[in-house]
């Protein structure tokens, strides 16, 4: 049991303990958050960061022993925080234009002055 | 393996399998259909950092692919419930 070792070790389980924290804490978020504005919020950032840290973990882990982890690692990291704040946005635009109701106690709305209720055609939600 | 690092994995996957049953929750009862849109994209995630945690813990990369289509094949699915809430349709 070499230091390096013991290091490659020891942030893998750094990574994962962090992965898993932001994993719970998105879980919280669409548990708990009252609309689906909100719930999106928590499922775009923290799930992107808590997977992110997720997927770091095997590349600490597999450091030196198995190839092309870390190279597999990070197009998978890059394609997540491609995508997931991108389909984040788009089931919130659409969700907009189809008018999902906000949160009675929502304070501000300054999306209405640019996408003004137009409801399109004979669709709405459900 | 160090023994610890085995403990702290299994515990890691505890969480992310407690965090997917507040998912499946959002999703069975969810008032809308973005609300299931939303929590099937995280349930995504999750099982993503499952076969992350799973690779660890046998110790071989053979599932290690997975990782990065999964991601794109979650994308394609939260961007055609976008595009069907939005138009009524998948394709003009």
């Amino acid at each position: 049991m070499s230091a390096l070792n013991a290091l490659r070790e020891g942030l893998t389980a750094a990574a994962m303990l962090g992965g898993a924290f932001f994993m719970f804490v998105t879980g919280l978020g669409l548990l708990r958050f009252p609309d689906v504005y909100t719930r999106m919020h928590a499922a775009g950032k923290a799930g992107t960061i808590g997977v992110a840290l997720l997927i770091l973990a095997p590349v600490f882990f597999f450091a030196g022993s198995e190839p092309f982890v870390s190279l597999r690692g990070t197009l998978a990291i890059v394609f997540q925080f491609l995508t997931t704040p991108s389909a984040t946005y788009l089931l919130a635009h659409a969700c907009y234009a189809t008018r999902y109701p906000l949160h009675p106690g929502t304070a501000l709305d300054e999306l209405e002055r640019w996408m003004p209720v137009v409801p399109d055609e004979d669709f709405g939600h459900e | 393996m160090s023994p610890w690092l085995a403990w702290i994995t299994q515990f890691c996957l505890l969480v992310l399998f407690a965090s997917a049953l507040l998912c499946l929750y959002r999703i069975v009862v969810g008032p809308g259909a973005a609300d299931r849109a939303v929590a099937f994209d995280t349930l995504s995630s999750i099982i993503i950092g499952m076969i992350c945690l799973f690779c660890i813990l046998w110790q071989s990369s053979l599932y290690f692919d997975a990782v990065w289509i999964l991601t794109l094949v979650g994308f394609l699915g939260s961007a055609a419930i976008a595009r069907y809430l939005a138009r009524g349709r998948l394709f003009p």
